[in-house]
């Protein structure tokens, strides 16, 4: 249905047993800690490096982006849009994106760059983008009620807040992921990335439980279901008038 | 109220077995405690995080008028200081990524605390935070920083729904801003 299972990680299922024994309150150091001194963890090459992780996550987030799309211009053309699908739609970006996947950055990738003196200025850029995005996710949150998009005035401010945010983040993602991750691998060594790779899990596990990508990816193909722009092969363009004529 | 001078051992405690994760947690720590970071507009995470001097040092807490927000604490090099809804002036809640986004004020074992101008002393404190070390509370809240907070001054966090509930300022009063960002 999703067209993106994730394939399981070999070996992951012990660090999560381990994870799942975390105290709720514990921290993204003390869960490191605990994960370094438990011996019932070992390492997991097999894992999924941190920099494919949150490339993984960029993926959903540019499903969403998909969406945001085709409902500004629903909007735009005087169309209908069903309220629950844009809210699901921002609540996975505040939930999984905002909320996780950006405290990972935020936590993990941003401060290495900047002790590193590597891309400072880039770093701060991408700090300030989140913070706007938060904001946008907010009013769109707040907005995105049937009473909401029954108002002209706030479908086109819903829909001018879903194109700036859809402006910001496709160039934001790109950046990370082809400047900002490779950076972010070259200064870190193999091991600790190993290591950062158990440590995104455990903690994917403790803020969602099991299969969170799965189930974000299924998420986000409901609401392209929905919206008629889950199917693949209507975005495939007739070429024949770009082929030369034969003879 | 929680009073707390520095009562905590070592802020980044050894790891003995694992280097590798020694040096995450160490980089989550430069992130929760700005410990290593210089703070400048061009580093961003490292100054969202530039709320804790080394080791025995003082910290302080200051009030600032901010743009928007009016007068509110803040760190001594004047980035925001929040609070989370969630933490109920009881205890730090702000667990595992959310740590990377808001990372708490932290007291350094041995570092004592102290009040700036306009700040009441008397409702300084700290409480043992679930990662490390003590957070610096303030009555009764602990207290963060933000990470979109690139630059002192700023206040890009008031009122976000983010990380399982809202972020306020605090005013030296010890009232929170309750507004929408």
């Amino acid at each position: 249905m999703t067209g993106g299972q994730r394939p399981a990680r070999p070996g992951r299922r012990a660090l999560l047993i381990s994870a799942a024994g975390l105290a709720a309150g514990a921290g993204a150091a003390s869960a490191g800690w605990s994960l370094a001194t438990s011996p019932s963890v070992a390492p997991d090459p097999a894992v999924i490096p941190p920099d494919d992780d949150l490339m993984r996550e960029h993926g959903v987030l540019k499903r969403v982006l998909l969406c945001y799309r085709e409902m500004t211009a629903r909007i735009h053309a005087g169309g209908p849009l069903d309220a629950r699908d844009l809210h699901d739609a921002a609540l996975i970006i505040h939930d999984y994106i905002e909320g996780f996947h950006e405290g990972l950055e935020e936590g993990y990738v941003f401060p290495r760059l900047v002790h590193a003196g590597r891309l400072t200025s880039t770093v701060t850029t991408l700090l300030v983008q989140h913070a706007r995005g938060r904001v946008i996710t907010q009013y769109l949150l707040s907005q995105a009620t049937a009473q909401g998009l029954a108002s002209p005035p706030t479908r086109t401010r819903l829909a001018a807040a879903m194109q700036a945010f859809e402006r910001m983040y496709e160039p934001h993602e790109a950046r990370e992921d082809t400047v900002v991750f490779p950076a972010f691998r070259q200064i870190i060594p193999a091991a600790e990335l190993t290591d950062l790779g158990q440590h995104f899990a455990a903690l994917e596990h403790q803020q969602f439980g099991t299969n969170e990508f799965a189930a974000m990816v299924t998420r986000v193909a409901g609401i392209e279901q929905s919206l008629g722009i889950y199917d693949l092969t209507q975005f495939t363009p007739e070429v024949s008038q770009y082929t030369a004529p034969l003879g | 109220m929680r009073q707390g001078s520095a009562a905590e051992p070592g802020s980044v405690p050894a790891v003995p077995q694992r280097a590798g994760l020694a040096l995450i947690a160490a980089a989550v720590i430069v992130l929760a405690c700005g410990c290593g970071g210089s703070p400048s507009s061009a580093s961003a995470a490292g100054a969202a995080g530039g709320t804790q001097p080394p080791r025995g040092r003082t910290v302080t807490v200051m009030a600032r008028s901010l743009p928007g927000v009016g007068t509110v604490l803040v760190t001594s090099q004047g980035y925001a200081l929040y609070v989370f809804a969630n933490d109920d002036r009881r205890a730090v809640t702000c667990t595992g990524t959310c740590l990377g986004t808001w990372p708490p004020l932290m007291l350094p074992a041995g570092g004592t605390l102290t009040a700036g101008r306009g700040v009441k002393s008397m409702l300084l404190g700290s409480d043992p935070d679930p990662g490390v070390g003590r957070a610096v509370t303030y009555a009764g809240w602990p207290l963060y920083a933000y990470a979109g907070d690139v630059q002192p001054g700023q206040a890009s966090g008031q009122g976000i729904d983010l990380n399982g509930g809202y972020w306020y300022v605090i005013r030296p009063s010890g009232q929170t801003l309750v507004s929408a960002p």
